[in-house]
Order: structure tokens, then sequence, then C-alpha cells
């Protein structure tokens, strides 16, 4: 008797499995079909990013659908990496969200693949671009097309401890300081206070960037090769190892243990150059008081730094409601209250309505007025960066990576380099 | 295994059901037993061998997870031998594999030797050592892992005092490798247990005249316990063999895409996945998967090979 009530309890539950999976099948490609403009939509709108910011997401989603009855709004979110893995997948099987984040460095690989919409179409219409700040008209436009629109923007600097510049007797940076001040001033703080003087500045793609650019050149030309030459990227990199030779830069074994955490966070170092947004992150990590100056430049006329678009957010070329996302993404920039709740989660807000609207304290304060103390000395954002850039990122960061273990030395760092990005770029 | 009924469902039928075994098989069972396995041959047909079939038709091809596959032949396949990060993860997985597998398998050995004996709560023994195992390929198992092996961490704080100066492993090239391969080697308990089992049918009568020959302890495990259980050693070690070249989730959430540091835990797996959601290169990514079956297959061929030399099987004459 046993048996057959097991058996029983086994088929019913095989054929619920079968219902349910035929239920789902229907539902899914019912769901699809073309409904009027006028007619309830639903939009599918994905962002990577942390709990944070996905709980002051659901509060402008929420206000979004409240001014705009008829659009609901169905929200999802990863961590950065994560979150490329996802989209590449969702887009590769057809079924990319309507609205999308994207970062600087891809918007040039989905656009050239026509993943994105050309948001010109909705210009004026559904998407109003008339108030984003005058660093970041213009930058998601790529061969004509508009295929991403700032929600943020930040700038480069560097983020520094006063206290251990004060113990170590060197003047806290300001702008005007070189590079020269910056290595010996980090020189100084390691022998003085036994704390590193700096991060290194060849683990990140933006200090290369940023030289360049003092020098008035770039990273990437306008048909999209790098902008420098191997002689150039190996006196680069010859710096980073003396400079870590000379212990005025943390060693990179401690860098690795800690990631994803930066080395401010740890109290690891003095100072780093970074992204100005992220002052706000780093305070919150440790219980030093950090500040914030501009990056040191050899060139009293070109500080080199410019606004970046912190991110963006693109629609889908695929979304069947291509008016209703251009909505929601002029909401998102151009909404005061959206302004106040973000504050500056995402960089400092894309336009003037929501900047005023945003009540900043604190880091976030002090990043404003960096960025308004700067504002002159702004440089041209350059064009998006050209497919695979993402790629080629990662790849300066573990061959430098390897450069500092000592594996390699800088030539056959040079050279990998040149390697991968024939390849990356070539293609 | 003592708790086993035997089930007639013959018996069960009511009176007036179709008559013998025999014929009641070869009519209906076969499509009732069809449409029982159903699921998992649904499974198996579109889940498993549908994409492992397109996967080899995408290795043939250079496609980027967005524009239409290209087929280029062989080219994904020639490309690898001058890949020098692809050079660089086989390397990684060989030497790991060349090192996990027999210190993982010595020590479950060990373990297993230890608790055949009989001893008082045996049994909490077996469930701690087998513990490790349960949690096994799970992420937090290697964040808690890597933050143990870090600067100041546990494990250098304990070398200290034996005077060991080694710093954090995790930032470590020297000894990243070593970190992961005690991780697998913490985890012995599949292999252990199996030992365990395979000792466990050696006879006694075999130890009991071998100590009356006057053989030593290591004599009666020589000559023994290691021939009578070489059949398990030998499935133990396929198995861990292909799982190690196999291994991803440690390595990955130790050394992050780039097998960090310094591409020292760039595992196989590890660079497979990075190019094919990292760099799109989902053709290539392809091409490299197959490259791996091969490879495992080659090495598994040869173990079968040499297995003819040292495993014997009961009832075999030696």
């Amino acid at each position: 008797m046993v048996e057959l009530k097991r058996f029983r309890a086994l088929v019913t539950s095989v054929a619920a499995l079968l219902l349910a999976v035929t239920v789902t099948s229907c539902g899914g490609s019912s769901g699809g079909g073309g409904e009027e403009e006028t007619g309830p939509v639903t939009l599918r709108f994905s962002w990577w990013g942390n709990a944070e910011r996905a709980g002051l997401m659901q509060q402008a989603l929420d206000l979004f659908h409240s001014k705009n009855p008829t659009i609901t709004v169905t929200p999802s979110f990863q961590e950065f990496e994560a979150y490329w893995q996802k989209i590449a997948t969702e887009t590769a099987g057809g079924n990319a969200p309507d609205v999308l984040q994207t970062d600087f460095a891809y918007l040039r690989e989905y656009a050239d693949r026509r993943v994105l919409y050309d948001l010109k179409k909705q210009e004026g219409k559904n998407l109003d671009l008339g108030d984003l700040v005058d660093g970041l008209k213009g930058v998601g436009e790529i061969k004509g097309g508009l295929y991403g629109v700032p929600v943020g923007g930040n700038t480069w600097g560097f983020v520094y401890n006063p206290a251990l510049y004060a113990q170590a007797g060197v003047p806290e940076p300001k702008l005007g300081w070189t590079w020269d001040d910056y290595r010996a001033g980090a020189k100084q703080i390691t022998e003085k206070t036994g704390v590193f003087g700096s991060s290194n500045p060849i683990d990140t793609y933006y200090n290369l960037e940023l030289r360049l650019r003092q020098e008035g050149g770039s990273l990437y030309t306008e048909e999209g090769g790098l902008g420098f030459d191997r002689a150039r990227l190996a006196a680069f990199l010859a710096e980073g190892k003396k400079m870590a030779d000379d212990k005025a830069a943390l060693p990179v074994e401690k860098g690795v243990q800690i990631k994803p955490k930066h080395a401010l966070e740890s109290d690891l170092v003095a100072g780093s150059p970074a992204w100005d947004n992220f002052l706000d992150r780093y305070s919150k990590a440790t219980k030093a008081e950090l500040k914030i100056a501009p990056s040191p430049s050899d060139n009293p006329q070109v500080l080199g730094q410019y606004l970046k678009p912190a991110l963006l957010l693109s629609v889908s070329q695929k979304s069947e409601h291509p008016a209703a996302a251009a909505k929601l993404v002029s909401f998102m920039i151009n909404d005061p209250e959206v302004g106040k709740i973000f504050g500056a989660n995402r960089g400092l807000p894309p336009t003037n309505a929501q900047r005023s609207a945003a009540q900043l304290t604190g880091p976030l304060a002090a990043v404003a007025a960096y960025e308004d103390g700067i504002k002159d000395k702004l440089g041209k954002t350059p064009p998006a960066p050209p497919k695979g850039a993402g790629s080629l990122e990662q790849a300066f960061i573990r061959i430098n990576e390897e450069l500092l273990y000592g594996r390699i030395t800088v030539d056959q760092a040079v050279d990998q380099f040149f390697t991968e990005a024939d390849e990356t770029l070539g293609n | 295994m003592a708790t086993v009924t035997p089930v007639r469902p013959v018996d069960a039928t009511p009176p007036g059901a179709p008559g013998p075994r025999g014929a009641r098989r070869r009519s209906g069972d076969g499509i009732t037993g069809y449409f029982f396995l159903s699921p998992w041959m649904l499974g198996i047909l579109l889940l498993t061998l549908g994409p492992m079939a397109t996967s080899l038709y995408l290795s043939f091809t250079d496609y980027d997870l967005f524009d239409t596959p290209r087929w280029i032949g062989l080219d994904n396949y020639a490309r690898m031998f001058q890949d020098q990060r692809w050079l660089r993860s086989v390397q990684v997985t060989a030497l790991y594999v060349v090192l996990a597998v027999p210190v993982k398998l010595a020590v479950a050995l060990a373990v297993a030797l230890l608790l055949n004996s009989e001893r008082k709560g045996q049994g909490l023994y077996r469930a701690a050592f087998y513990g490790p195992s349960l949690i096994g390929g799970s992420v937090s198992v290697a964040i808690v892992w890597k933050a143990m092996f870090s600067d100041d961490a546990a494990v250098d704080q304990v070398l200290r005092v034996f005077g060991v100066h080694t710093g954090g492993w995790s930032g470590n090239p020297d000894f990243s490798l070593l970190m992961l391969v005690l991780l697998a080697t913490w985890q012995l308990g599949a292999p252990m247990v199996i030992f365990l089992a395979g000792l466990k049918q050696v006879p006694r009568e075999l130890y009991e005249a071998a100590e009356v020959d006057g053989a030593g302890r290591w004599r009666r495990f020589a000559s023994i316990t290691l021939p009578m259980i070489s059949p398990v050693v030998f499935f133990n070690l396929l198995m861990e063999t292909i799982n190690s070249f196999q291994v991803f989730t440690s390595a990955y959430v130790v050394g992050g895409p780039n097998g960090q540091p310094a591409g020292t835990t760039l595992f196989y797996t590890v660079y497979l996945f990075d190019r094919g959601f990292g760099d799109y290169r989902m053709g290539y990514a392809s091409a490299m998967a197959w490259m791996l079956l091969l490879g495992v297959g080659l090495v598994t061929a040869f173990l079968f090979r040499s297995a003819r030399g040292w495993v014997h099987y009961s009832g075999e004459k030696a």
C-alpha cells in the first residue's frame, strides 16, 4: 500500500511539473505582443550597483510610476562584472532589457554592434537634453547617433590623508603641483610615517591617459588606435617600477590581497589618484579624514582632466517601447526629485536642475566644491573609447601587475601590451 | 542496506490484470519505462547534448555573442598554441593536478586508515573529516580561505610563531597555488569515505596470517592493504584527476579572472570563462572547452592503460 501511495504521489508530481512547464511556456509566448503605445507598457530596466543604490533606484522608479501610471518598470541589478556577463548573454539571446545602464568603456562596443537604439530619434520629443551641464553635452554620441545619456559625471583627482602629509612634513597637494612633487612627497611619507606614500600610479589606465593628455595627446586616436607609442609606455611603466623599488608606492602584493577594496579604505596608503566621487566611498570605509586635490601636472597650462560620464543610460535597439524608454531616461536625468534621491551616488548629477536639488553633505559636498574649483581647467571629454577598450584596460592592469611582481621586464610588458592591443583593437 | 524489503509489483496488481511477466515486459513496460525516463532524456537532449553540439560548431567559428558566427575552420585551435595566456593556463592547471591529486589522495588514505580502527567516538571523527567536503565548492569557503591566508591573518601568525615569514599567501606568487592545493586537500571527504569502504573489505585473515609470518606494520600496508584496495585507489585517482582539471570556483574567487597574483592561479577554466564572458570570444572559448575535453580524455586513457600494471581485482590471477 505504501508503495502504491508513493507511486501515485510520483505521478501527480510529474503531471504537475509537466503542467507547470506548459503553462509557463505559454505565458512566455503571449507576453511579447505589440501593444499600442497608449496602452499600459512594461519596461525592463537593468543596472549595476549595490543594495544601497537599489534602494534609491526603487524610490526613483516609484516616483516615475506615480507620474506615468501607464508605464510599469521591472528593475534588475547586479555587481559590475556579473552585469556585463548577463547583458552580453541576454543580448545574444535577443532578450536585452529595454533600458540599460552602460559604461563609457563599453558604449562603442554595444553601439557598433547595433545593440543600442539611436536616442536622437526621441530627442526633443520624449527626451529632454537641454539642461545637461556643459561638460556632459553630447558625450554619448557616436558617428552622429546618440547611444547613451549620462546620468552622472565625475573627474579624476588625487585623494589623500592630510594627517599623514602633515606628519611627514610634506605640503598638501594643490593645483600646480608637479609629478616630481608627487613622487618626492610619496617617498618622504613612506620614510617618515611607515605608511606608503601612494598607490602605484601604473595600476590604473586613467593615469596613463592623464599623462598623455597633459602632453597634448590622447589614449586613443580618432580612428580608434592607440594614441601612444612603445617608448612612451615604457617610460610610464619605468616610473611606476621605480616608485615601487623606492618604496614610495604600495607593494603590489599588498594591493592584490585586499581586492576589491582600495588601499585607502584599508589605511595602507597616504594618497591615491582616483575618481572624485569615490571620496565618499573611501571616507565611509576609513576613520581617517580624506581630502581631494587636482592631479599633478608637469605642464602648468594643462591639467589633463575632463568630466567623464560616470555612467550612462541606453535603450535597447530591440525595445518595443522606445518612446516610453526615452521618457524614463529623461525623467532620470531631469527630475529634481530624482537628483535629491540619488545625491552623488552615481557621480554628480548630470543636469543643472538636479545639481541644485541635490542636497550634498560631507564628502559629497567636498567633491562638488572640488569640481567647481577646477571647472575652467577641465578639458574636452574624449570620444567613447573603441570597441575592445574594456578588455584592453584589463590587460593593462594584468600585465603591469606581472611587471611589479618582477616576473617580466618593462620591455616585455610593453611587448605584451602592444600584442594584445593589436589583437583586441585590430578585430 | 539492511532495510531493503522485497517489492514485487506483479503481486500488487488487482486480479484480472494481464498475464505472465514476460509478455507484459515486452508490450507495456518498455513504454512506461521510457515515459518515466523522459524528464531525464529530455534534459540530456536539450540541456547537455544540444549545447555540446552547438559548442562544437561554435568552436570552428568566430562567434562573439552579438554577430552571426562566421566559419573560420581550425583557426581557434591553431591560435591557442601561440597564445601565451593559454599556455600559462595549461601550465598552471597541470601543476595543480600533479600537486593536488597525490597530496589529497595520500592524506585521504592516511585519514581513512586512522578512522578504520575501532575507537571510541569514531563516528564523530568521521563526520568531522567529511564535513569540509559538504561545503565543497562554495564561494564562501574560498573567501574565508583567502582571508585566512592574507597578511597578518591566521596562517601568517601561526607560521610566525615557528619563525617562518611568508607574508600573505594570497598575494605571493610563490605560494598562491599551494594555498589552493591545501584547500583541495582539506576537502578530502569523498575519497576518504571510499577508501574507508575499501579498507573494510580487506579480509582480516590476511593480516593475521601476515602477522604470524612476522610482517611489520609497513610490510602489511604495502603488501596487503595497498594491493587489496588498488581498485579503490584507481577509482579515486581517476575521479580526483578529472575534477582537478576542472577546478573553477575556488580559483576564481581567490585569483579573479586574471589569475592573481601574477597569473599564478590562471586555471584553464578561469581563462576559458574570461575569454568567453569577459572578452566575448565565445568561439575561442568553445574551442578551449573541446581542447580540455580532449586533454582530460587523453590523461584518463593513459591512467586506464597504466592501471593494468598495478590494479588488482579480486578473483583475478596475480
